[in-house]
């Protein structure tokens, strides 16, 4: 019964996992999405309430609820759960020796979920977007110098890596000191939009907005940068305001974020095989073949890939007072996402393909156990059989993202003279067609400051 | 090519998976003087590091004895803003009480309601004036103005290569006098840290 027990023992180690991993973590996350798209976010919190247990994916618990607190439009609960999960994710910095070791002989989803290099930064990005809908403009300026510290800590640690800027971050950032009157801060942080842009251009097929155009210029030209301000002139093709005509002395703006659809969700393929006993079993090959009958190994191998979600709405049309403008796509979450994922497929796949070799060790190791200690065929045979049926089931691929992310972010911006609003904003799918309308009245334009209205949109 | 898992290795696995099970929550009282440096963020050390500083500069410096010989009385203080600047939500008001606190108790400088505090009590003031008897009744313009408006800011530089992180702040509080925009006090504090993250984890 000896060799039983440590056949057990093995078998059960995997089975506890294997029946907590019987769904990935993106299986999870249907109801939470339907309840969203319905608008029903008291509901969806409730959902998400559900996942506050679990710890390796503590990070998104609290990614996903201060997502769905912002989408209810409670902006200051919505950065005690984002600034929660960033302690967290700091937390998560450092490597765990005991989760490495079991994601080794488990799955890569029994780690802690510290957030991908972009969510890491984003989570800063809606930071800032909630304090700016408070109207607290120097809290959002403490967002603005975090991402800057955090995207010079990812670049410094990646090199090489595509995703070294955030193109929306910066530019949030660099409107941010504009409207604080500080010039040179927000100069310098339009320039690093510039070049974020340029690299997702090639990354990611993502042209750079006009309005950065005119602000690169306008700043160049307030801060009597002649050199740049001919490179601009020569660049885009546009001409700078005459000074004096220069709305932003007497008016207002409107800044319009529609963050449209939802993000990626990660799947799990899985590619299996089984390898017959001899041709992997080199120990004493005659004994074992009469001692026991051939139970084949197990090998099988999950691995995660990108699913873009469905989504009717391609860009938005905001009417207000006779005047109107269209959003352009400012951060393409759903290619910056793939993207991220391609580039760290090849570290996934070897550490699957070393856990496979592993869960091979492990029920080779299983069968001789109950080979060299038992001769009860059928305690033997349970024991190989539970620990391939625990191999296979564990091998589950981390399909773990932050989903109440929206696919892309669009932005316009409209100067309007002070004064009260009732905005439209035209939903359009394909050949502009209007998919929905919906009106925002009351909405207060000051002088000389940025109005921000920001809206979350799902198909149904 | 032979695989085996010994004995002590599954051991070892099994210990991990105990690690897993959490401890229950100890809470241990402190005294609020104590140093305890979790995050290397700001923390309630630092801003009662600044506060220290500030007050026994401010009441050693010689405004306070210029004013009280030129006008015969003591001088009234208001606090303004005092902006954020920094790399992180800091809150402000604990450092801006204690020096409140500090100079009140001082008996040489008077403070005035802020200006939020102000519409409060002028809305209760309206309210005396209907409901209150005659004699207890509070008469609106005998406001106290004040003399000095106390404004500040706080700035960081942050410099991080890897795990090690360099955080700078200052402090700078500023005494402007109402009547002709002098700024009559600078006190500044500055604080240096070196906040080293730990690579692994258990």
């Amino acid at each position: 019964m000896a060799g039983c027990l440590a056949a057990c023992r093995i078998a059960l180690l995997l089975g506890t996992f294997a029946l907590a991993g019987c769904a990935t973590y993106s299986d999870s996350f249907g109801a939470i999405e339907r309840n969203i798209s319905a608008r029903r976010y008291d509901a969806a919190l409730q959902e998400i309430e559900k996942q506050a247990g679990t710890k390796p994916d503590l990070v998104l618990y609290l990614l996903n609820k201060g997502m769905v607190l912002r989408m209810k439009r409670d902006f200051a609960g919505s950065n005690q759960a984002l600034e929660a999960a960033k302690t967290e994710m700091e937390r998560l910095y450092a490597a765990s020796v005991s989760e490495n070791a079991l994601s080794f002989v488990v799955n890569d989803a029994t780690t802690s979920y510290a957030g991908d290099d972009y969510e890491q930064v984003l989570v800063h990005l809606y930071m800032a977007l909630n304090y700016l809908e408070l109207g607290q403009l120097n809290e959002a300026r403490v967002e603005a110098l975090q991402v800057d510290t955090k995207l010079r800590e990812i670049g410094e640690k990646i090199p090489g890596s595509k995703f070294t800027e955030d193109a929306l971050s910066r530019y949030i950032t660099g409107m941010i000191y504009e409207e604080l009157g500080e010039w040179s801060d927000a100069m310098i942080a339009y320039r690093k939009t510039y070049d974020a842009y340029k690299k997702y251009q090639v990354n990611y097929g993502l042209a750079m907005p006009e309005m950065l155009k005119h602000d690169l210029l306008r700043l160049a030209q307030r801060q009597g940068l002649a050199d740049e301000v001919a490179q601009y002139r020569e660049e885009f093709g546009i001409e700078p305001q005459r000074e004096g005509s220069s709305a932003p002395e007497r008016e207002g703006e409107l800044v319009f974020v529609l963050n449209n659809g939802l993000a990626p969700i990660k799947r799990e393929k899985i590619v299996g095989a089984s390898t017959p006993p001899h041709s992997v079993m080199t120990d004493t090959p005659a004994t074992y073949m009469q001692a026991s009958p051939a139970l084949p190994v197990f090998v099988n191998i999950a691995l995660p890939y990108l699913e873009s979600r469905h989504n009717k709405v391609s860009s938005a049309r905001v009417r207000v007072s006779g005047k109107q403008t269209y959003t352009q796509i400012m951060e393409d979450i759903d290619a910056i996402a793939k993207s991220s994922l391609d580039s760290r497929m090849p570290a996934i796949t070897a550490r699957s393909i070393a856990r496979a070799v592993s869960k091979v060790a492990i029920q080779q190791s299983v069968d001789r156990a109950g080979r060299n200690r038992n001769n009860d065929l059928a305690v033997e045979l349970l024991g190989s059989l539970l620990v391939r049926v625990a191999a296979v089931a564990t091998e589950r691929a981390d399909t773990r993202s932050w989903l109440t992310l929206p696919a892309n972010v669009q932005m316009a911006r409209l100067s309007l003279s002070p004064g009260n609003y009732t905005i439209a904003v035209d939903l359009l799918g394909a050949d502009e067609k209007v998919v929905s309308t919906q009106e925002y009245p009351g909405i207060v334009i000051s002088r000389k400051r940025k109005t921000y209205l920001i809206q979350h949109w799902m198909s149904d | 090519m032979s695989w085996t898992l010994p004995k002590n290795r599954l051991a070892v696995l099994m210990a991990l998976m105990l690690a897993f099970v959490g401890c229950s929550t100890a809470v241990t009282r402190m005294d609020a003087g104590e140093v305890k440096d979790l995050s290397g963020a700001w923390n309630d050390t630092d801003s009662q590091q600044v506060s220290e500083e500030m007050i026994k500069d401010v009441l050693n410096r010689t405004w306070l004895g210029e004013f009280t010989r030129t006008q015969n009385r003591q001088p009234a203080v208001i606090v303004g803003e005092v902006v954020n600047l920094s790399h992180e939500h800091i809150n402000v008001n604990t450092f801006v009480a204690d020096m409140e606190r500090a100079l009140i108790n001082s008996d040489k400088v008077q403070f005035v309601a802020s200006s939020t505090e102000r519409q409060e009590i002028r809305g209760e003031r309206k309210d005396q004036d209907l409901h209150a008897s005659e004699a207890t009744r509070k008469p609106m313009g005998q406001e106290k103005g004040a003399d000095f408006m106390l404004k500040g800011t706080i700035n960081t530089i942050i410099d991080a290569s890897g795990k090690t992180q360099l955080r700078f702040y200052q402090v700078d509080l500023t005494l402007i006098s109402l009547a002709d925009n002098r700024k009559v006090w600078v006190g500044q504090k500055k604080i240096k840290k070196l906040v080293e993250r730990s690579n692994l984890r258990f």
